[in-house]
């Protein structure tokens, strides 16, 4: 009998749905950082409002990465539907914190999903996820720093005006 | 639609099976005693369909009409209308089908695509 299966698709049916999920919290990720946006340009802070925004098309970026992979291996990608985004915070600190935590919390779902690509033998969707892995560096070192700025510049007075000012500046350098 | 030599038998229920056509490159679902072609996206689909439904929800639910499933598949006209245990066997159908498909590719690889 014919494999017609693997002629048909690379992607073990498991790896796909959890590639899947993963496009789906891109795609909420994405959603957040828009909210965040919208949040800080009603509140004046006019850089962060960019750096959200930029963050946004990142993170749509990377969900459009993954379902262009999905579908090349012959999967089947599936647009995922985003609901119960936040879109009000409590302060600009609030919203850096929760960044922060969106991001830790996507390494963490990348790690998982490298780990079962290893355990089914994946080894191309492994190499294909390395660069999410790299990737996730930078994207936690900059939510990581975005909030040390709170500290070290503190938020009395003309702080959050210079702390919102600092927030462009932030830059990963690998070397 | 006539059963041929094409056609390789996957797996089989009491009152259901699978069987993948060489010749068209697809899969013939008979259940219900109708046989029903489908393309591999589409057969992956309905069973993504069907894992998808909630039987713990439908077997609580003491309403007559959450005895009922009706699904539609797509790129096929057929429109499956299956009661609690009708379901049950034909999740098992596809289920069967899916390890067996992977049985398949396993053996695939390692009897022939492995150099000797």
């Amino acid at each position: 009998m014919r494999d017609l299966v693997r002629q048909k698709t690379a992607l073990s049916e498991e790896i796909e749905k959890i590639l899947n999920d993963q496009i789906r919290q891109e795609a909420k990720a994405s959603a957040t950082y828009l909210a965040m946006a919208s949040w800080c340009d009603q509140h004046g802070f006019a850089h962060s409002t960019d750096f959200f925004y930029k963050q946004s098309g990142e993170e749509r970026g990377h969900m459009l990465k993954i379902f262009k992979y999905v579908n090349d291996v012959g999967g089947k990608a599936i647009s995922p539907e985003v609901t119960d985004i936040t879109n009000n915070f409590n302060s600009l600190r609030a919203i850096f914190e929760q960044a922060l935590e969106q991001e830790i919390t996507n390494t963490q779902s990348i790690n998982r999903i490298v780990d079962q690509c290893y355990k089914s033998k994946d080894y191309t969707t492994v190499n294909f996820l390395q660069w999410f892995l790299q990737e996730q560096i930078e994207e936690e070192f900059i939510a990581r720093r975005a909030l040390e700025l709170f500290d070290v510049i503190g938020e009395e007075g003309v702080g959050i005006y210079m702390i919102d000012k600092k927030i462009p500046e932030i830059q990963y350098k690998a070397e | 639609m006539q059963l041929t030599e094409n056609f390789k038998e996957i797996f089989r229920t009491p009152n259901g099976c699978v069987y993948q056509c060489e010749k068209n490159r697809c899969f013939e679902v008979d259940f219900g005693g109708y046989l029903t072609e489908f393309k591999l996206p589409c057969f992956f689909a309905l069973k993504r369909m069907v894992d998808r439904i909630d039987l713990d929800a439908m077997i609580l639910n003491p309403e007559k009409a959450s005895d009922i499933e009706i699904i539609s598949p797509c790129g096929s006209e057929r429109c499956y209308v299956l009661t609690l245990p009708e379901l049950l066997e034909f999740k098992e159908l596809l289920s069967g089908t899916r390890v067996m498909l992977q049985l398949n590719s396993i053996l695939h690889e390692r009897l022939y695509r492995i150099p000797a």
